[in-house]
């Protein structure tokens, strides 16, 4: 009896069970909303105020702590103004972001079909190396790389030793801010690309071949847009966290160039101007969002999670 | 206390913060007993175990620490309403006096009973002394611990100390130069130093042409550096000979690297610059406060105290990653504790030399104008 109210409270099969007439309280709230009370409390203290917080912020006075207590959209003018040279921290972001995704993409491709077709009973093994960098923090890993690269540090020190001329001299500089972006980005496409492709029926491809299709039109009719939905979230993920990223410019790029999370970073800080800072971070916001709202338009998230 | 609308908009913004994140946001309630609790807002080494796990075992009270590495993002810290969060600030010198003493955001200590500390500190903060009393002179607005000489950073195996010396703000002007110098990450210094290298005296109001000036520098200064990093990067920079020198940095930045083994890299302090009195460098004190806070504990002044015994002032001294001159030092009880390989690591041989030259850190009025001119100056080196 419990059982069946609990799987069906709408539904009652007994009348004892069944309230004679609705109270207030349950028509206000369902027992779902009920149950979810706690987390969507959570969420509204955690994610939506200080949301609010940096929106409110952005149409404070500049260099001011006014929320809530003025507005002003000067400092959205102070974005978009022209002499600003604020675009090009988002214009390198942006080219990161782009070039990670793009390359993450060719590069975790491979692999992930690999995972789900040939590595076999070593799939689990090369898994676990995968992830096993995400348990060291990546400010530890990146200076790990520097310590790698860095002049007489141990490629450059090593092979002096056995007599070379030396290693590469590529730290500081853009072309390794985007090396450092694909190392620490790479499980965040490798995976769900990876689900995506798991998701591909064997039996599809089978009988694609048995209908004469050959390997190129069952990866391009077939494969690809059945993998399609973890490919993209594979995307989306390392988009979204590319155009975030700053510690990779600020360590490895020796800040050669500046991103726009460091000039957020630098408003919160060293300029001290909230609104600014938050009228930045939520052009971001709304950047990234229109992009992740477009994306997921595409994408049959039921079809993902196996539901049909 | 009187709740007005803006202590309420105040305590919104504080909620704002905590709800951002701020790790101590439940420690502050204004209605609980604060008997055995203390919140300091500190540069790194004051939130070391070292230091604070001795004061906890003696006094049985939950002490936290938070260090931050610039001075007007902890003002403002309390600007936005955290004094009812913290009850020590440790900050360089010239913001107690100028800033949050005028604003009410720190409270006076007794004089009578820190008077006889600062009898037995190095002769140069002789009581009273100027950057820990208000303007009027009448109030003691904190007390004195670390301070140093902060200029530029050379590998004197590289460049010899006295064409250092001798040349100063010049080497950063001098092309031969150029992508083989690092900045440090310290954007307020760095906007001292770049005014110091195009020659101009960085704590005044400057002109139109003085501010082009600066604009012309940054961008060069900034094009021609090889990276911009923390203390960490730019020590390991020099110690694998990626860069020669880097800009802003001294005793504070360079100790830990020549504690490690690297007597070569060095604090510099120019013989001569654009500075009052043809001065070369510029230095910092810092001024610990108490915070107004409306329900304070008594142990921001015992902790105070603490931190001025000689044990505990060398600990200070000598804290986890950065090792500065203390101004205890000046008591034999406490300088006897420095071993030879210390004093070497802290750069004693030259530090009254280069105090001399040195002039005290301070605000610079046209701070935010020049700040933008700089980070645009870093956005187009790229």
């Amino acid at each position: 009896m419990a059982q069946t109210s609990l799987s069906h409270p709408t539904a009652p099969v007994s009348l004892e069970a069944a309230p004679a007439l609705p109270t207030k309280r349950d028509a206000l709230l369902s027992l779902g909303a009920r149950c979810s009370l706690p987390v969507i409390l959570l969420l509204a203290v955690g994610f939506v105020a200080p949301l609010i917080a940096i929106f409110a912020y952005s149409f404070a006075k500049p260099r001011t702590f006014e929320v809530f207590r003025s507005f002003t959209l000067v400092n959205y003018a102070e974005i978009f103004n022209g002499s600003n040279t604020v675009w090009l921290s988002f214009l390198w972001s942006l080219g990161f972001a782009f070039a990670t995704c793009a390359l993450l993409a060719l590069i975790a491709y491979p692999i992930a079909y690999g995972l789900n077709r040939v590595f076999g009973k070593w799939s689990s093994l090369v898994s676990i190396l995968f992830v096993f960098p995400l348990f060291v923090s990546e400010n530890v890993r990146l200076y790990g790389w520097v310590l790698f690269f860095i002049k007489n540090g141990v490629l450059d020190g090593t092979l002096k030793m056995l007599g070379f001329e030396g290693g590469p001299q590529i730290l500081f500089q853009p072309p390794m801010i985007l090396a450092g972006m694909l190392y620490v980005y790479l499980p965040f496409m490798l995976f769900p690309m990876t689900l995506g492709l798991a998701m591909v029926p064997r039996d599809l491809i089978d009988a694609a071949r048995d209908l004469g299709a050959n390997r190129w039109q069952i990866w391009r009719e077939v494969e690809l847009p059945l993998a399609m939905p973890g490919i993209l979230i594979g995307m989306l993920l390392t988009f979204v966290l590319g155009i975030g990223a700053v510690a990779e410019a600020k360590i490895l790029g020796g800040q050669s160039v500046i991103v726009i999370s460091h000039d957020i970073e630098i408003a919160f800080t060293y300029s001290q101007n909230w609104p600014l800072g938050s009228a930045l971070a939520v052009v971001v916001t709304i950047f990234i969002g229109a992009l992740t709202l477009a994306v997921f338009s595409r994408l049959d998230l039921d079809r993902l999670l196996g539901r049909r | 206390m009187t709740i007005s609308r803006r202590s309420v908009l105040k305590g919104m913004a504080a909620g704002g913060l905590a709800m951002a994140g701020g790790p101590f946001a439940m420690t502050g309630s204004a209605f609980a007993a604060r008997e055995k609790e203390l919140n300091i807002l500190c540069w790194e080494g004051y939130n070391s175990a070292q230091v604070l796990d001795p004061f906890r075992k003696k006094t049985g009270a939950t002490v936290k620490a938070e260090s931050l590495t610039n001075d007007p993002t902890m003002i403002n810290r309390l600007r936005a309403g955290e004094t009812n969060v913290w009850d020590l600030i440790n900050v360089n010198n010239p913001w107690a006096r100028k800033v949050m003493w005028p604003e009410k955001l720190i409270k006076p200590l007794p004089k009578d009973e820190f008077e006889p500390f600062f009898a037995k500190m190095l002769p140069m903060f002789k009581w009273p002394y100027k950057w820990a009393m208000s303007d009027d002179g009448k109030e003691l607005l904190g007390s004195i611990q670390r301070f140093g000489p902060y200029s530029f950073v050379v590998n004197t195996k590289k460049i010899d100390r006295k064409t250092a010396e001798t040349t100063g703000w010049d080497l950063f002007n001098d092309p031969k130069l150029s992508g083989k110098y690092g900045i440090l990450e310290s954007d307020d210094w760095n906007v001292f130093n770049i005014f110091l290298v195009a020659g101009i005296d960085p704590f005044k109001v400057h002109t139109p042409e003085e501010l082009a000036k600066f604009e012309e520098t940054a961008k060069k200064v900034f094009k021609g550096a090889k990276l911009i990093g923390d203390i960490a990067t730019m020590n390991q920079a020099l110690v694998s000979g990626e860069i020669d020198l880097h800009l802003t940095g001294g005793t504070y930045s360079v100790s830990a690297a020549r504690a490690d083994g690297y007597p070569e890299l060095r604090g510099i302090t120019p013989l001569k610059g654009p500075l009052p009195g043809g001065k070369g460098g510029v230095s910092w004190i810092e001024v610990t406060s108490t915070v107004n806070n409306p329900n304070p504990t008594p142990l921001a002044v015992e902790f105070l105290k603490y931190v001025q015994a000689p044990d505990v002032a060398h600990t200070v001294a000598f804290a986890e990653g950065t090792f500065n001159p203390v101004a205890q030092m000046g008591n034999p009880e406490c300088f006897k504790l420095f071993t030879k390989k210390e004093l070497e690591a802290i750069q004693w041989d030259s530090l009254d030399e280069e105090m001399d030259r040195s002039v005290e850190y301070d605000i610079v009025p046209d701070y935010d104008k020049a700040l933008d001119l700089m980070n645009a100056a870093k956005r187009v080196r790229g």
